[in-house]
């Protein structure tokens, strides 16, 4: 047993569980590749999902926070002023961005088309309806901001 | 056995993850508040899939009926009561896996500096780990993706949806489960180390790593990060939540594609083929249309609309329940199916497959179970609040049976089978 631990480098019933996952991933895998008619776009997909998610959307939120943080509150001049406004620019930009996310197709407006077949409706309202809510998130969360500067100011 | 470093520069460089929150307790509170949503959305998909009822005629949308699908289930009937199940069930799905996006991402942000651990793997088990991670990362991403653009009437994929999305999310379980098993530990040592709650009452000031390590200094609490990503999660669920319950609450969902009306008249509530849409000829459904019942082997009777009308009709306030996640619930008037079925002289009627007259469209036939053809409301419905249905809610005559799913009640009904 212990040869084993100092080999694997866990006990076996870790083994028994991964092969298990594997199993159960690489069944499920083969029926998705069988039965879609198109496992190279699932394969893509699946890639491309972990590379879309880990390689883009988080460098560029993280880069784009680093910049807010780097200006609103630079090395030195940590006053609560400041990070107050850097979050108060943070909870509006994650808000209006996880709904253009969510709602990106239909944002938009990717398939029309599609859409007014299927729903009887048009699909061109939801971009002016995210550029609203967007809008109203900056806007509230300014205003916040600005009824709580003069107490944040006074507390330096 | 040793395993080789990699230099330790740019992002696989400890110090180059400057947020002081990152760290066991933050993952293991979020995966905490994800697991009873993923755990509601994962039942309900399968019972989506139960629903449907596979093994009956040419319901499978995949695979067939049959063994040689492992994970498939059979082996009980879809219910007619309540008749609000399936818009439950798959309400939930829909809000359960909205709702849970901004923890996912909350928890990914948590988790991202392990994609760059150095070493990459410290021992056999810890590389295989690793691996399942794929699984994980990748399985849940397919899965939301797939899902959250099916929704919307996108069809980007370039596959199939429905298998992909099932297998899928069968994909994301098997990581899912095993990532659970090994990281109950690591959760249960967290929350003993730290508390459960006690992080959350620190304030910015005492906002520190929670292991000593090189840091930013703190500009969010733990406190308001967590509360951020629930007012997010609840904020983006309850805009789902518009269009799965409707009435005044479909004022939510803005930006979901069936949050809106299409008018104050009675057939004017949302649709999921137009008439339009599916290209069968107008004359087809005008004075000339005629349903016809037959058994397994022969013609029993063909009926005009003024014949169905003429028999005794049921009225009954039931919900048409999307797969996609919204509902509606109106008031069909029609003919019982049993009536049907005893018309075509078969007594107990196992199934019946209905055809649509579509001419294309994979559900254009849909076989039913005994119980749903024998439910009281169970009917082929000829009107909707009052009035004739319109063209796109199927008229001359379409298919409402309580608690079965929204492509199950056919439209356009032009024959029906009894066995």
């Amino acid at each position: 047993m212990r040869v084993f631990r100092n080999l694997y480098g866990a006990g076996p019933l870790h083994l028994v569980g991964v092969l298990l996952s594997f199993a159960v991933a690489a069944y499920a895998l083969s029926r998705a590749l069988d039965l879609t008619g198109a496992p190279d776009r699932i394969l893509l997909w699946l890639g491309g999902a972990i590379v879309a998610h880990d390689l883009v959307l988080f460098p560029i939120y993280a880069l784009l926070g680093l910049l807010a943080a780097g200006v609103l509150v630079p090395g030195g001049r940590r006053t609560r002023l400041r990070i107050a406004a850097l979050n108060h620019l943070r909870v509006p930009a994650l808000a209006s961005g996880l709904l253009l996310l969510v709602w990106f197709p239909l944002v938009a407006n990717r398939a029309p088309g599609g859409f007014m077949r299927t729903t009887g409706l048009s699909s061109d309202v939801y971009f002016g309806r995210w550029l609203l809510i967007t809008a109203v998130l900056f806007a509230g969360s300014a205003l916040v901001l600005a009824v709580r500067a003069r107490g944040l100011a006074r507390e330096e | 056995m040793r395993f080789p470093r990699l230099p330790s520069v740019g992002p696989f460089r400890e110090s180059f993850w400057r947020s002081p929150l990152r760290g066991p307790w933050l993952t293991s509170v979020l995966g905490s508040a994800l697991f009873p949503l993923l755990a509601i959305c994962s039942i309900t998909g399968f019972l989506s899939h139960a629903a449907y009822e596979p093994d009956l005629g040419g319901n499978a949308i995949f695979g067939g009926p049959g063994p040689g699908n492992g994970f498939d289930i059979y082996g009980f009937d879809w219910p007619t009561t309540p008749s609000w199940l399936y818009a439950a069930t798959q309400g939930l799905h829909v809000i359960t896996g909205i709702t849970a996006i901004p923890i996912l991402l909350a928890k990914l942000w948590s988790v991202i500096p392990k994609l760059f651990e150095n070493p990459p793997a410290r021992s056999v088990a810890h590389a295989l780990e690793r691996l399942s991670l794929v699984l994980l990362v990748g399985g849940a991403l397919f899965t939301f993706a797939t899902g959250v653009i099916n929704i919307q009437l996108w069809y980007p994929f370039g596959f199939s949806f429905v298998s992909a999305h099932y297998y899928g999310a069968i994909l994301f379980l098997a990581g899912l489960v095993l990532h659970i098993a090994l990281k109950v530990p690591v959760i249960l040592e967290a929350f003993r180390e730290r508390g459960v709650m006690a992080p959350l009452r620190e304030d910015l000031a005492h906002t520190v790593p929670e292991k000593e390590r090189e840091a930013a200094a703190p500009t969010l609490t733990r406190r308001a990060l967590l509360g951020g990503v629930g007012v997010a999660s609840v904020g983006i669920g309850a805009m789902a939540t518009g269009q799965v319950v409707g009435g005044p609450l479909a004022d939510l969902a803005v930006l979901a594609p069936r949050g809106r009306g299409r008018g104050p008249g009675p057939n004017d509530f949302p649709v999921n083929r137009t008439f339009g849409a599916v290209g069968i000829e107008r004359n087809k459904v005008g004075p000339d249309w005629r349903l016809m019942l037959h058994t397994s082997d022969e013609r029993r009777a063909t009926l005009r609309r003024e014949d169905l009308l003429a028999m005794e009709q049921v009225t009954a306030d039931l919900p048409i329940a999307c797969v996609e996640g919204w509902s509606s619930t109106q008031t069909w008037t029609g003919v019982r199916l049993a009536d049907l079925a005893r018309m075509a002289g078969v007594d107990d009627p196992q199934t019946v497959e209905v055809s649509s007259l579509q001419p294309t469209g994979r559900l254009r036939e849909v076989t039913l179970n005994r119980g749903q053809i024998g439910d009281p409301e169970s009917m082929l419905a000829l009107k909707v609040n009052g009035v004739d249905l319109s063209l796109d809610h199927g008229y001359p005559a379409r298919v409402i049976v309580p608690a079965l799913p929204g492509v199950h009640c056919t439209k356009w009904v032009g024959k029906m089978v009894f066995a």
